[in-house]
């Protein structure tokens, strides 16, 4: 069974490269509406909450949808073991339902991604990430080899990690900062962070690690004429290797593998 | 002085319908919700009378054909109020102070706030209870804000 349920809440926007990025891995996945049935929703391996501006950032950015109706089947299917990942505002709504990063195992808010620093403007521009763990930490970088980088599109105007300093500590402590921001060279620089984000964080991961809040969208960069470097360049003229997945696409096919075991980090 | 200004909608404001649908969904006793952007600055004695009509020139803070602006007794929340700011969203350089990228004479300095007014009926405020309630459910973020109440 590898059936995903991409999300939608009112005011998502990333839903369509988001579904064709985990059906590029072989995940047999569907859009999700925020009307849909609970009980068919709960058949699902595992969830994807995509990027955009959910219930409009009413409140703040993922407080609505966090409280939403779908997603108390996802903490059900967090408990259960079943992988989650957010992008971006997904990564958002993670932290305000207190999915991410359950220290001490509560399910409390105890993080958040707020106004990007220093400007407190919304940002898009191309970014790396370093994943900052080890890989069998969390279920959905398994498969990856230590140290991987890849490239996304940081997309957003509250992408600043921030929390309590006690709790910050603990996250960096305990393992749950699952990818840094780091130049393409993987040198995680005060440079490279586009949002001023506690401790360089892109990504945070529940203790359990099957939980991922990504803030930069590795969806939109998946495929070679989404690439932001010379690559799309050399590829100029051959549409096979334009299309071809590359590039953030790793990341769903870590979720592939996690959904293909079944099972947690 | 201190001076305590209060911008909010003329127009339905369906982030307060939101967040009070949300609210009472969780189990929140609130019947009605009000939200209001909230500045409050220390400003000149001489300049005080000006800062309204000021504030009322700033577009990207003021629409007429949207807002409403009153200058509030008092600069604490009424019963059924609170207040939230992002922890350290005040915090500003040595400087004049600034708004939208303009200048406030006379101005001091400057706390912004979103202000949440809650009632359990349809004009009487919520009790610290309920306040308290919608403020640790929803309202407040306590990783990054702070709630004043």
């Amino acid at each position: 069974m590898n059936r995903v349920g991409v999300l939608i809440f009112p005011g998502t926007n990333s839903e369509e490269e988001t579904l064709r990025a985990c059906r590029a891995v072989g995940l047999d996945a569907e859009l999700v509406p925020w009307n849909a049935a609970l009980d068919d929703v709960r058949e699902f391996a595992a969830y994807v909450l995509p990027g955009g501006f959910a219930y409009e950032d009413r409140v703040r950015a993922g407080a609505i949808a966090a409280h939403d109706r779908l997603m108390g089947v996802v903490r059900e299917g967090a408990r259960a073991g079943k992988p989650v990942l957010g992008i971006c505002n997904g990564a958002q709504i993670l932290l305000e339902s207190g999915l991410v990063p359950e220290l001490d195992g509560a399910t409390l808010v105890q993080a958040g991604f707020t106004r990007n620093a220093p400007l407190g403007k919304y940002r898009s521009t191309h970014v790396h990430v370093k994943l900052a763990i080890a890989p069998g930490r969390c279920a959905l970088t398994a498969t990856l080899p230590a140290g991987t980088i890849l490239p996304a599109w940081a997309s957003h105007g509250e992408g600043r990690l921030a929390a309590r300093p006690d709790v910050l500590a603990r996250l960096g402590d305990e393992g749950h900062v699952a990818f840094v921001y780091c130049d393409a060279a993987g040198r995680a620089t005060p440079e490279s962070v586009p949002n001023g984000s506690a401790l360089g964080a892109a990504a945070l991961v529940n203790a359990r690690g099957n939980v991922l809040a990504l803030m930069p969208h590795p969806e939109r960069d998946a495929w070679t004429f989404m690439h932001h470097d010379d690559a799309r360049e050399r590829a100029r003229g051959d549409a096979a290797g334009m299309l071809a997945a590359s590039g953030g696409i790793a990341l769903f096919a870590g979720l592939a593998a996690a959904v293909a075991r079944g099972a947690s980090a | 002085m201190i001076l305590c200004i209060e911008i909010s909608l003329s127009i339905p404001d369906n982030e307060a319908r939101t967040a009070l649908a949300t609210l009472q969904r969780l189990g929140v006793r609130a019947e009605r919700l009000e939200r209001a952007d909230l500045y409050r600055c220390d400003v000149e004695d001489a300049r005080a009378r000006e800062l309204p009509d000021v504030l009322r020139g700033f577009e990207t803070v003021f629409n007429p054909n949207k807002h409403e602006l009153r200058v509030r007794e008092g600069d604490a929340p009424l019963t059924g109020e609170v207040w939230v700011d992002e922890i350290g969203g005040n915090a500003r350089d040595a400087g004049p102070v600034r708004l939208s990228g303009r200048t406030l004479p006379g101005v001091r300095s400057l706390e912004r706030f979103i202000a949440w007014r809650l009632f359990a009926a349809p004009d009487v405020p919520a009790g610290p209870d309920v306040v308290t309630a919608a403020t640790e459910t929803l309202l407040c973020n306590p990783a990054f804000q702070k709630a004043i109440r």
